[in-house]
């Protein structure tokens, strides 16, 4: 039966997702003198469109103190921790048996080394102990696959948005081409370590936090550099005078340094976060509109952590409608990380024909987007 | 413990045999640790399945030959050892985890460790399979 198991765990989400691709039964045009053999290739591809089922879709975050990040060897530690009991847990809520399984998926990269061979020793055994094929998915391309087929979105400008990755993605012949990215980090890496500084809690995510924080803002535009370069971003300097901003305001608060105020209006973190959200928005906004031009897309679907974010689906709104067009997103357990969407990326490799050895399913932290075919799709 | 001639290059060693029930399951967990490299140059590794020696399986019945996992460390530095050695039981740890509570025959039993903070847990499992079984 097509279900798959997907386990994911490249950052400090371990996620453990079942899914079902009921077959779906597509009229045949040919008349009954012609062999199955003849069919086209094209009739036989899942669209992504039909009718999948989640069985079960179980995550876990490990949160850090405020103030601080999440390190490999500990991010590790805590996937180490969980999965096993994860995957008890997603087996008996979807109520399978392990004949039912087609393959076991895993997130093969990119992403922290650490806590991506910690999930894969765990998909190795399950391969062996259930004498089930192992699938290694690419985390971008499982983001990308699970917002395509939650929206319905068929061919859209992909703006791929989270702690670890940023990047503009459009399909073209097999293959999501990488039409623009973040030169240094990421936009969500930006907010995260921004969010240490100003030592807000991370829990459940320190984007979210800032998020709230900033929607006390909204007064004030403090004056951030603006760094568009072409087609791709770069958030480092950003970072860097953000932080110096917030060491200004903690200052002025000490008394070492006057008290913050523009105009008559005392700064606080509400200010920063909304200037940083509006900056690193707009950034995000104007090379996804690029890429559209580019193309000739009108839909844009926004995956990945910071996807969450509702001023970010605001903002490409406004660009999208002033084009024409829309902008499609998932809900927090679909653009955040999950295995729903290793298993469902994975099911579709499977469904290809497609394979991991066990002796090739190390896995790595560059794995690009781009290095993956899309077979499923024409 | 066999004793192998001393690497000048890499004089700390240290060999681990880890005795499994079965064969299957001794060859499961060599197969899924083996993949990934040593992260150091200055840390070699060397995986075998071996028989069981006298004394050495406790009270564990060993009808099953090659079921020790057999691993040989060696290093540069006792430090770049122990850093090694560490990591390979961590990881060791969940191959034993999925053994023990994964398994074809232990799969469907409770399970020992809480999900508190898990997101998408049903509670009671109250939730339907949709249709799975046709």
């Amino acid at each position: 039966m097509p279900i798959a198991l997907g386990l994911e765990g490249s950052a400090n989400k371990l996620g453990v997702g079942i899914i079902f691709h009921p077959p779906s039964t597509p009229p045949s045009p040919h008349d009954s003198a012609h062999s199955d053999d003849e069919v086209p290739k094209s009739q036989s591809k899942p669209s992504a469109s039909s009718q999948v089922q989640i069985l079960c879709n179980l995550r876990h975050t490990f949160v850090s103190p405020p103030g601080t990040g999440f390190l490999p060897k500990d991010t590790a530690a805590h996937h180490r921790r969980w999965v096993v009991r994860l995957v008890k847990q997603a087996i008996k809520q979807s109520k399978i048996q392990i004949e039912d399984i087609d393959c076991i998926c895993f997130t093969q990269g990119p992403g922290m080394g650490a806590p991506l061979s910690a999930v894969a020793i765990a998909a190795r055994m399950l391969s062996q102990l259930w004498d089930k094929p192992l699938v290694g998915v690419n985390h971008c391309v499982g983001h990308i696959e699970m917002g395509r087929t939650i929206t319905g979105a068929d061919n859209p400008v992909v703006l791929y948005v989270s702690g670890g990755n940023t990047q503009v993605i459009a399909y073209s012949a097999q293959r999501y081409r990488i039409f623009g990215e973040a030169l240094d980090i990421a936009v969500g890496n930006c907010l995260d370590r921004f969010a240490r500084v100003i030592n807000i809690s991370n829990d459940p995510a320190p984007g979210y936090n800032i998020e709230q924080l900033a929607k006390k803002g909204g007064d004030v535009l403090l004056d951030l550099p603006y760094a568009v370069k072409g087609m791709d971003v770069s958030f480092s300097g950003i970072l860097a005078r953000a932080e110096e901003m917030a060491r200004r305001l903690h200052a002025g608060r000490k008394g070492e340094q006057d008290l913050w105020k523009e105009g008559d209006k005392v700064i606080g973190e509400e200010d920063l976060c909304f200037t940083l959200q509006e900056t690193l928005y707009a950034m995000l906004v104007e090379i996804t509109e690029r890429a559209m031009a580019h193309v000739g897309a009108r839909q844009v679907l926004i995956v990945g952590g910071v996807g969450c974010n509702e001023r970010l689906q605001q903002m490409m709104g406004m660009m999208a409608a002033d084009r024409g067009g829309s902008v499609f997103a998932t809900d927090e357990r679909f653009c955040i990380d999950n295995g729903i969407m290793i298993a469902h990326a994975g099911l579709l490799q499977h469904s290809m024909g497609f394979r991991t050895k066990l002796e090739e399913s190390s896995c790595t932290q560059r794995f690009r987007t781009d290095e993956v075919l899309i077979n499923w799709r024409d | 413990m066999s004793s192998l001639p001393i690497d000048e290059a890499f004089p700390h060693s240290l060999t681990i045999e880890i005795p499994f029930p079965s064969q299957r399951l001794a060859t499961a967990a060599l197969r899924s640790l083996a993949v990934d490299q040593e992260l150091s140059a200055l840390v070699k590794r060397d995986f075998d399945l071996v028989s069981a020696t006298n004394g050495l399986s406790g009270d564990i019945a060993q009808p099953d030959s090659n079921a020790v996992l057999q691993v040989h460390y060696k290093a540069t530095t006792p430090r770049m050892l122990r850093v090694a050695v560490n990591g390979f039981f961590e990881s060791l740890s969940v191959v034993v985890q999925v053994m023990e509570e994964l398994d074809v025959d232990v799969l469907h039993e409770k399970g020992i460790e809480g999900l508190e903070g898990v997101q998408g847990v049903e509670q009671g499992l109250t939730g339907t399979a949709v249709g799975v079984r046709s």
